[in-house]
């Protein structure tokens, strides 16, 4: 067990970070770095994005039609960025890698199920 | 073909446009990214410059994300496939040395093979096209010490075929056949006849092959009678060149030996020449069954051809068997068939004949240079890459994956392999062209052969996988490598350089073993052709032109006109300008003519094995003149030997020796024919059973063959001895300048005494023994340029062995300079390595060389398959050659500056 202080940064399964990029671009479109920011802060500085995953996953996305990308302007600052936004094909997507996902961590949680005298 | 290239350039310029704009998008989208890391950090109160600083470090590699990103939108594999072979290119275009001699190197290799192993499999793999062909059968009768001296096969009796087809129960039919040349002239005028080879053969020859007319009907059974006979088959070739396809052919006459016959029947070109006899025959017609051809006198006429097919399920050794017993039989039965056997072949294996040893050996050959070139493309990968090692090892330092390099690796293995092999078919192209042009006499079938693709793919894999062998090893073996070593080693580059050194030296011991094998066996060749070709025929070979003619029996039947015949046509063509003497003759070498039996005083006999024979040979005065054959003793054939005064002959000093050893034979009288031996009925020969007055002894003169010693020979006047007196005559006429010159003049001397004899085969006595000694000069060139190729490519291998050693031990070489070391002593270090390969692979070659002469023997004239001329020779050479191509590498060691060299380290 790591004892350093930082949050343990865990390095997230393959498809995981593409279901919580759906999962966060659900509340409206974002931009890459409010994604990273997003599911850095929705997991308590847990989860790390790394940006050398995020922008091939963001491509790898938008070429299989889960996402579409369209630059426009940031209302807050005066600079345009690169928007993203959900398709349906991408909610239904989403909807299929959370299931997947509420099936993988029920089946390790009944690995982990507590042992009598624990 | 435009259209592509356009095509692909809009495809490439739009791809290359698409990737430009998505490199800059995502760029624009990274700095806007980074901008806003730099922002919030500097918001949180950290200085600006130091905040950019963080912000980079935060995000780490943005080449590495650029180039992620653009591979999950490229047409992934493929285009990053494209950009290997545009490395692979680049990278092969920047070690053109390397790059040409592998090419060369495979396409030598794929060529040679392809080419080689087209014209073998057209020769004697591709099935026949008859239908169920491994049905059919060729029978030949095997005289053990009878009258053929050369133990070819030959053809049987049609007596013998009659008894084999009646007793056996192995066929479902048997023919024999023949071919004659004979004057053919076409429509109904008696046009400009030709001589033509004209097959002799019952319907059940086409029945055999089955072979069905295009048009036409096929013989009847009752035209196989004298008398009958008079119709005519044609090759469908010849249906188009004299009768322009004209489907009213049928019908329509063509005069053969001055008689008409009508044509019946076109049949398909489907018969190749080899499965006749003679030459290629266009047209055929039936064999005339005389009544006393089935008489027992016949039986010993052997020489026809004979065919069968055999019933469904029974194979060649069964119908081998069947045929021996009956073989055995008959010989109990008839006297004249003691000693005869009977041998069943595939009709396939006899499509080469005698050749079939010699392209065996070339076969044989051209799989050495094959190996030969895969070891060397071997050792050039071996060697390019191990000096590679530092380029591989800093490319996977700078982060490129294993994967990458290996791929990289494979895609130069395969542009080479590629490039190779289209060179490759370009060289097979020209190689056939150049078999075809080189033409032997006795492979017809060459001219029409085409590039085998399934060999040139084969040749391809071989290489392919050869070059995938040794060109990923390393790579497997160099990306798997510490990287922190090889960038250490420095200038010495290459992994484990001693351990691959020394498989490259083994290659090319490898290859210096074969090579010597090769050369060993074309010195061979060249030196038995030179024997073979430049033998005293025992005449004045130069300037002496031959024709033939035939004199056909309706016009010619009385032996007195056929001899005046001669004698005009002799003294015409004698008192044609530029002609110094002809004379016409059944004999000259280096043909032989034929043999016949003959009763000497002092030589009882009681066997038919033990009666003397003699090439025997019907001529006419100015033969020993004309051919220049030294008398010897008494005296030559003069005018006073008429029809009328007693029959003389002329024997040879072998004769003598054989016959009259001890006695001078001149004035002693021999009968020229067989003897009456109890019981047997001897119609072998010809022969007028007429005693001789030996009148001279002359010297010998090639009359058994090119490659045969001198048989005894007798020589008598045609005008003497009418019943051998035959329609078949040769000229020979000694010309004072070029002998082509008088052809016309001879054939327009021919025409005045009668327009319907053609002059035929007309070509000089050095053409005869070119043509004869064809097929061997065929093999040997074949031979000769493998072994120079082998020999190249064993070169190329020693030289990249040894230079590598010079550029990898430089160092060290420099050290022993600087300690004093003269630059003899250095260059004879590098110079000792690669002759020492030299030397092993020559030991293992020379044994090789000594295990194959059994397969060399055979084909060699006059030259023993050990010979050790070419046994010692043949290493020295080989030896010479690596010292010089050792050499000139090991010269770089003399240029070495030690201060540099050791300051470069």
């Amino acid at each position: 067990m790591p004892t350093n202080k930082t949050p343990n940064r865990t390095e997230l399964l393959q498809g995981t970070l593409d279901m919580l990029i759906l999962r966060t671009l659900l509340f409206g479109p974002a931009h890459g770095h409010q994604i990273a920011k997003h599911i850095q802060r929705t997991t308590d500085e847990v989860l790390q994005v790394e940006h050398g995953s995020l922008y091939p996953a963001l491509h790898r996305m938008e070429r299989k039609g889960w996402i579409v990308a369209k630059w426009e302007m940031a209302k807050d600052r005066n600079r345009e960025f690169k928007y993203y936004r959900l398709t349906p094909g991408g909610k239904k997507q989403l909807v299929r890698e959370q299931s997947r996902w509420k099936q993988l961590a029920a089946a390790v949680a009944t690995v982990l199920r507590p042992v009598r005298g624990d | 073909m435009s259209v592509w290239n356009w095509l692909r350039s809009r495809i490439a310029r739009v791809a290359v446009w698409r990737r430009r704009d998505r490199d800059a998008e995502v760029e624009r989208e990274l700095e806007a990214h980074l901008e806003l890391e730099s922002e919030e950090q500097r918001d949180s109160g950290v200085p600006p410059e130091e905040a950019r600083h963080a912000a980079r470090r935060a995000f780490g590699n943005t080449t590495r994300v650029q180039e992620d990103v653009r591979e999950i939108w490229s047409a992934i594999w493929l285009e990053r496939f494209a950009r290997d072979v545009r490395y692979a290119a680049r990278s092969l275009r920047k070690s053109p040395g390397f790059a040409a001699v592998a090419i060369l190197t495979l396409a030598l290799g794929i060529g040679a093979n392809t080419a080689i192993f087209s014209a073998i499999d057209a020769l004697m793999l591709r099935p026949l096209p008859f239908t169920a062909a491994d049905q059919l059968v060729r029978i030949y009768s095997i005289q053990k010490g009878m009258f053929n001296t050369f133990a070819n096969p030959d053809g049987p009796s049609a007596l013998d075929v009659r008894d084999f087809a009646q007793r056996s129960r192995s066929f479902q039919n048997m023919v024999a056949y023949d071919t004659w040349a004979k004057n053919v002239s076409f429509g109904e005028s008696a046009g400009r006849p030709e001589q033509m080879e004209v097959g002799l053969v019952p319907a059940a020859y086409f029945e055999i092959l089955g072979i069905r007319p295009i048009i036409g009907r096929l013989f009847s059974e009752d035209e196989n009678e004298e008398g009958k006979n008079y119709v005519a088959a044609i090759s469908a070739q010849l249906w188009r060149n004299r009768f322009d396809d004209d489907p009213s052919v049928l019908g329509r006459k063509i005069r053969i030996n001055g008689e008409a016959y009508s044509i019946v029947a076109v049949m398909p070109n489907v018969i190749p020449a080899w499965v006749e006899p003679g030459r290629h025959s266009e047209i055929w017609t039936p064999f005339p069954y005389s009544p006393d051809m089935w008489a027992e006198s016949g039986r010993g006429e052997r020489g026809y051809a004979a065919l069968a097919r055999l019933k469904p399920g029974v194979s060649v050794e069964q119908a081998q068997a069947d045929l021996s017993v009956i073989a055995a039989a008959l010989a109990a039965e008839h006297p004249v068939d003691e000693g005869v056997g009977v041998a069943v072949k595939r009709l396939a294996d006899s499509r080469v004949g005698a050749l079939r040893p010699m392209l065996y050996l070339l076969m044989g050959a051209v799989s050495l240079i094959l190996l030969i070139a895969c070891v060397n493309l071997a050792n050039l990968l071996l060697a390019r890459n191990s000096a590679r090692q530092r380029e591989l090892a800093v490319r996977a330092a700078l982060g490129a994956g294993r994967g990458g390099l290996v791929r990289q690796l494979l895609a130069e293995t395969l542009l080479l392999s590629l490039i190779g092999g289209a060179v490759g078919f370009g060289c097979a192209e020209i190689g056939l062209t150049a078999l075809a042009r080189m033409h032997p006499e006795n492979l017809p079938q060459l001219s029409s052969v085409g590039i085998d693709w399934r060999v040139l793919t084969f040749t391809l894999l071989v290489s392919l996988v050869t070059s995938l062998l040794f060109g990923l090893a390393p790579a497997f073996m160099g990306t798997r490598l510490n990287l922190v070593d090889a960038l250490k080693q420095g200038g010495r580059s290459g992994m484990s350089g001693r351990s691959s050194q020394r498989v490259r030296s083994l290659l090319v011991i490898t290859e210096m073993a074969m090579c010597l094998m090769l050369v060993v066996g074309a010195s061979l060749l060249i030196r038995s052709i030179i024997r073979l070709e430049g033998q005293n025929l025992g005449i004045r070979q130069d300037h002496l032109l031959r024709g033939r003619i035939y004199l056909p029996p309706v016009r010619y039947s009385n032996p007195g006109v056929r001899t005046r015949f001669c004698d005009d046509f002799g003294t015409r063509v004698r008192a044609v300008p530029g002609v110094m003497g002809a004379t016409v003759t059944t004999v000259y070498p280096p043909n032989n003519g034929w043999t016949q039996m003959l009763v000497i005083p002092g030589h009882p006999v009681t066997r038919l094995q033990d009666v003397p024979t003699a090439q025997f040979g019907v001529v006419d005065q100015h033969f020993l003149r004309t051919l220049g054959i030294p008398l010897i003793r008494g005296r030559d054939f003069a005018e006073p030997d008429s029809a009328t005064s007693p029959p003389v002959a002329l024997i040879s000093k072998e004769f003598k020796r054989r016959y009259f050893a001890t006695e001078d034979p001149i004035g002693r009288k021999i009968h020229i024919g067989p003897p009456q031996l109890p019981g047997i009925a001897v119609e072998e020969n010809i022969t007028d059973d007429v005693d001789v007055t030996i009148i001279g002894i002359i010297d010998d003169f090639k009359n058994a063959g090119l490659a045969h010693a001198p048989q005894p020979q007798i020589t008598v006047l045609y005008s003497q001895h009418p019943l051998v007196n035959g329609g078949f005559k040769d000229i020979l006429v000694r010309t004072a300048s070029e002998p082509h010159a008088v052809e016309s003049e001879i054939r327009s001397q021919l025409r005045a005494l009668d327009s319907d004899v053609p002059l035929a085969e007309v070509q000089t006595i050095d053409e005869l023994v070119e043509r004869s000694t064809g097929g061997r000069r065929f093999t040997t060139v074949l031979l000769a340029s493998f072994a120079v190729a082998g020999l190249a490519l064993a070169v190329v291998g020693i030289y990249g062995v040894v230079s590598s050693l010079v550029a990898q031990r430089k160092q060290e070489m420099a050290v022993r300079m600087a300690l004093g070391a003269s630059h003899g002593n250095v260059l004879w270090l590098v110079l000792k390595h690669g002759l020492k390969m030299a030397v092993i692979g020559a030991a293992i070659g020379l044994c090789g060389a000594w295990a194959a002469q059994k397969f060399t023997a055979g084909l060699l004239y006059g030259i023993s398959p050990l010979d050790p001329l070419t046994f010692a020779g043949a290493p020295v050479f080989l030896l010479a050659v690596a010292a010089i191509a050792c050499a000139i590498p090991g010269a770089r060691v003399l240029q070495i500056d030690p201060a540099q060299a050791l300051r470069h380290d």
